[in-house]
């Protein structure tokens, strides 16, 4: 039995998981079962939910905020300063998530079943040009910021413009956009720390979700024993994964931004409580009446995703 | 059946629709849908009942392509470059490149021919595409350089060949292509064009010199214009720096700011310049409509084949051909430098039968891969490349080469498009004379392309500046 | 390798459905090109605003995006009627009567299969990004100012669809010459030889050159 993967881009921290979890299943059924993973051959990642709903490939991964009317329900997971601290957190609420009856019968439109997520730290900015020293320098400055983190940097007068991370480096180097909002491994990975000069350290406005699923047929399809194999590495595989990315790549960042000669910025509490404030609560109640709206109980999966943060 | 054999025997079956004559776009998503559908069937064994469902499979993942791959912002320069070199001929921009340039270097010995190269290599900046070059300045050169003696058939040649520095020097339609095709940074690649195509000119400019020096009766120099004559032609020519400055500070600002914006609002702005001239030298909504009709039919012509044959290349992705092919390119004992020079002679040879863009298209997805496992891989630093250059750097460079062979087909024989255009202008003159008249570029076109082998830097130099 | 043909017409049945379906397929095309004037404006209205008034133009590469399927669609039954789709044609190039027919007439029926499968195809690419329950009925949006994608998905089936009429009158035109031997039909692209094409070439671009 082969499976096919539809990935994006190239190996990196941020597949790990589905690269650990082929080798275990390759393990565990002596070879019988494998994933056969592909970086880009086999859909565009804007589209793997279709390739997946059509049959085409058998697991995938995307980002919730790729497109946010196919996948509502698991974009409460974007909002800005829901809180989440550490990358266990953010696994633990999305997979807690991924079990609500309102994400998997979201998700099942598409045929798709969710199976784990790519946990991720909260985003900071790297931008060029003078390094904003308070809230009020944010006013006009152009940053590519998808999803929740965009809505925040458009609170307190930011223009946010969403790009899939390909572009990111031309857009910066053209001046498209003066600033961008990344994960540590992505500022790494396509090479915004080339050019930038400064970098927020404590803005954590969020971060994005960017799930791994299967086909449901498919999985459904599975003997017992493959079945169990696949299910039963999903928790080793996403050990390896935050292991791999709080060792690895948390570990090379400081050294990147120290070589790369990127002015830390650190904005004080009363700035970042200020910044909470402003785009925290409307982002939440724009997300909740939007998503009522499309039929989701909306209210109920706010409250089931900040009901588990700190505890 | 492994995918791999099944890619080989779709591969081999588009090849042949291609030759019988089926319309190259339609036969590579024609292959395409075929080969997906034998791959998902062959997951299932070829069960009968399983048919429909591979049948289904197919044709929506097929289904995507279309609007998945043309929704691209980048892809919005070539419909943009295409407009530009319409609204040029309203802009009067390509006799006032003529008369620029005799002014300027027509005092050199073959004066007038190496003023058509110059005035061909000025009008490339504002045109994306090298038949419609070679086809306006048959018109305006050939009947001057017939007046004061040259040889028709070199005459016709210069015209032929000056005609393919369009699609080098940017705004190209073709370098965007590849860009697309290859994943690689737009902006970049249309930079790496600027210096080899001027390279190029200077080129056929010596070559054309040299001819006038040593053959007798070659044609007089034009001389006598005044520096008064000389500066008045400039004004008029002026909406070309416009559209260089434009796409050039789009991209990259030389003086070290930030670039002001991307090549797609370069290339529009520049369009936009032009279209200003347009209509203050009395274009009309008629002529507009014209120009824009002809634009949409190109451009249309140009995406039909980008999702034709990027079905086939979806295809190509679940039977994975180009990681096969590039494991067999690198597991060669040759020479990788053999390797590449082998890969531009099929090109050369591919190119006298096969339209540019076509071929392009129809080999990029599975010898690009090769190409760059080759060097070392797509994210090789240059320290470790086989060729000394990272792996973007190598995507240019490759990108550059191979665009300049494409040109270079243009005016071989049997299939030089740039050849059939200018006898078509010029009834006096068939195709057989103006094959002879270029001859002489050949030598020129491998020059170049010699020079940009052995020297990168030359085509590197300008895109490693952002 | 290809550029325009001739067409030929009469007052047939057949040349009547030609010309009728040439209106839609000229109108449509016409469309496609004041979409990239229309994409030359956007990009003025976007830089203009950014370097200006310092507010750029919100969701300027979604727009795009969505104007890219008018332009790269709409025209492609337009291009088909005028044998405008390149081709290598060395060896038809070398045929007449019968052969060159039969030969015009199978690629063309591959054609009309390929695009039947791809209405269908793009179609169900459509069908996946609209949702009548949903707000704007949109099951699918672009990423930056969330723009539901269904209408420019909608566009490829449709234009795709007009392309197989126009193969349909294709196979008639070419089943009819093949029928009758014809020498010079109507209603279909008509190959020429290279001199011919460049002539034509040349003729396009120089229309009202200064
Ligand atoms: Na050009
Ligand atoms: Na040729």
């Amino acid at each position: 039995e082969e499976w096919n993967v539809s990935l994006w881009g190239k190996r990196r921290a941020f597949t790990e998981h589905v690269e650990k979890l082929a080798e275990l299943v390759s393990e565990k059924t002596g070879g019988e079962f494998t994933l056969n993973i592909s970086y880009g051959g086999l859909s565009k990642n804007r589209e793997n939910l279709d390739g997946i709903s059509i049959g085409a490939f058998e697991m995938a991964q995307f980002c919730a905020g790729y497109h946010r009317d196919k996948n509502p329900s698991i974009t409460v997971l974007e909002l800005p300063f829901l809180g989440v601290s550490t990358l266990e957190e953010e696994r633990k609420i999305s997979q807690a998530l991924y079990q609500h009856p309102a994400a998997i019968a979201d998700l099942a439109r598409w045929n798709a079943t969710l199976l784990m997520p790519s946990p991720l730290p909260q985003y900071n900015i790297v931008g060029v040009g003078d390094a904003p020293a308070t809230l009020a320098d944010f006013e006009g400055l152009s940053v590519r910021a998808t999803g929740g983190i965009g809505a925040a940097m458009g609170a307190v007068g930011a223009v946010p413009t969403s790009m899939s991370a390909t572009e990111v480096r031309q857009a910066l180097d053209s001046g498209v956009v003066k600033a961008v909002a990344f994960a540590p491994h992505a500022h790494m990975s396509f090479g915004t720390v080339e050019t930038g000069k400064w970098w927020t350290t404590n803005l954590n406005p969020g971060t994005v979700n960017c799930p791994v699923v299967v086909n449901t047929d498919a999985l459904n399809g599975l003997s017992d024993a493959h079945r169990d194999a696949l299910l039963g590495s999903v928790d080793e595989a996403l050990d390896y994964y935050i292991a791999t990315y709080n060792g690895a790549t948390m570990d090379a960042w400081g050294p990147t931004l120290e070589e790369k000669g990127i002015a830390q910025v650190t904005f004080a509490d009363t700035e970042i409580a200020a910044f909470k404030e402003a785009a925290a609560g409307p982002a939440a109640a724009a997300w909740i009446a939007d998503n009522t709206a499309r039929g989701l109980p909306a209210q109920e999966l706010y409250d089931f995703v900040t009901g588990m943060i700190g505890q | 059946m492994e995918p791999i054999e099944i890619g080989l025997w779709v591969s081999g079956g588009l090849l042949i629709m291609v030759v019988l004559g089926m319309r190259v776009a339609f036969a590579a998503g024609l292959s395409g849908m075929i080969g997906l559908i034998w791959i998902f069937w062959a997951k299932k064994d070829y069960g009968l009942d399983d048919f429909g469902w591979a049948l289904t499979v197919a044709t929506k993942t097929a289904g995507q392509v279309p609007h998945s791959k043309v929704s691209a912002q980048e892809l919005s320069l070539i419909p943009t470059f295409i407009l530009i070199g319409y609204l040029a001929y309203y802009a009067g921009l390509t006799k006032a490149l003529f008369e620029a340039a005799k002014k300027w270097v027509g005092w050199l010995p073959g004066g007038l021919a190496v003023s058509t190269v110059f005035a061909t290599a000025g009008f490339a900046a504002v045109s994306g595409a090298s038949v419609a070059t070679a086809a306006v300045f048959a018109r305006i050169a050939i009947p001057e350089m017939l007046k004061i003696g040259y040889d028709k058939r070199f005459a016709a040649g210069v015209v032929a060949a000056g005609g393919t520095l369009a699609s080098l020097i940017p705004p190209s339609a073709i370098l965007v292509i590849y860009a697309i095709i290859v994943e690689q940074d737009v902006g970049k690649l249309l930079l790496a064009g600027f210096i080899p195509g001027v390279v190029s000119a200077l080129i056929y400019g010596a070559l054309i010199v040299g001819l006038a020096l040593t053959i007798k009766g070659f044609g007089p120099p034009v001389r006598g214009f005044t520096w008064g004559e000389r500066l008045r032609a400039l004004p008029p020519a002026l909406p070309i720096v416009f559209v260089v400055v434009a796409i050039i500070f789009f991209v990259y600002n030389p003086f070290g700011g930030d670039a002001w914006g991307t090549p797609t609002e370069g290339g529009a702005i520049g369009a936009f310049v032009v279209f200003l001239v347009a209509v203050y030298r009395g274009m009309r909504w008629t002529q507009l409509r014209d120009a824009l009709m002809e634009t949409a039919k190109l451009a249309v012509m140009i995406f039909t084949i980008i999702w034709g044959v990027l079905v086939y290349v979806r295809f190509l992705g679940f039977a994975d051909l180009p990681g096969a092919f590039s494991d067999w390119i690198t597991s060669l004992t040759m020479s990788p430098m053999l390797i590449l020079i082998c890969i531009l002679l099929a090109y050369a040879v591919l190119g006298m039968f096969m339209d540019a863009i076509g071929m392009l298209l129809l080999t990029l997805p599975v010898v690009y891969p090769a190409v760059m496992a080759l060097n070392g891989g797509e994210f090789v630093s240059a320290a470790d490349s086989t060729f000394g250059m990272s792996g973007p750097m190598c995507a240019i460079w490759f990108g550059i080469l191979v665009v300049k062979m494409a040109e270079f087909c243009l005016i071989t024989p049997p299939i030089g498009l740039n050849c059939f255009v200018v006898a078509g202008v010029r009834p006096d003159l068939s195709v057989q004379d103006v094959f002879k008249g270029v001859t002489p570029f050949f030598i020129a076109d491998a020059v170049t392309i010699a020079v940009l082998v052995a020297m990168p830097q030359i085509v590197l130099w300008l895109p490693s500046q952002i | 390798m290809a550029g325009h043909s001739a067409i030929l017409e009469d007052g047939s049945a057949l040349s009547r459905l030609d010309r009728a379906l040439l209106r839609l397929e000229r109108a449509l095309a016409l469309l496609s090109g004041l979409a990239v004037f229309g994409l030359m404006v956007l990009a003025v209205v976007s830089v203009g605003g950014r370097n200006f008034f310092a507010s750029p133009l919100p969701g300027y590469v979604d727009w795009i995006e969505q104007a890219m399927p008018l332009i790269a669609f709409m025209g492609i039954a337009f291009t088909q009627r005028e044998g405008g789709h390149i081709r290598m044609d060395i060896l038809v190039g070398q045929l007449r009567g019968r052969p060159l027919w039969a030969a015009e007439f199978v690629t063309t029926a591959l054609i009309l299969i390929l695009m039947v499968l791809m209405v269908w195809g793009s179609w169900a690419h459509f069908a996946r990004s609209f949702d009548f329950a949903a707000p704007m009925w949109s099951r699918d949006s672009s990423m930056d100012i969330a723009l539901p994608l269904w209408p420019a998905k909608l566009l490829a089936p449709v234009a795709f669809s007009v392309l197989c009429l126009r193969l349909c009158l294709q196979l008639w035109g070419f089943g009819r010459a093949f029928a009758g031997n014809l020498e010079r039909p109507v209603a279909v692209p008509l190959v020429q030889s290279a001199a011919e094409q460049a002539a034509a070439e040349a003729e396009t671009v120089s229309n009202g050159e200064g």
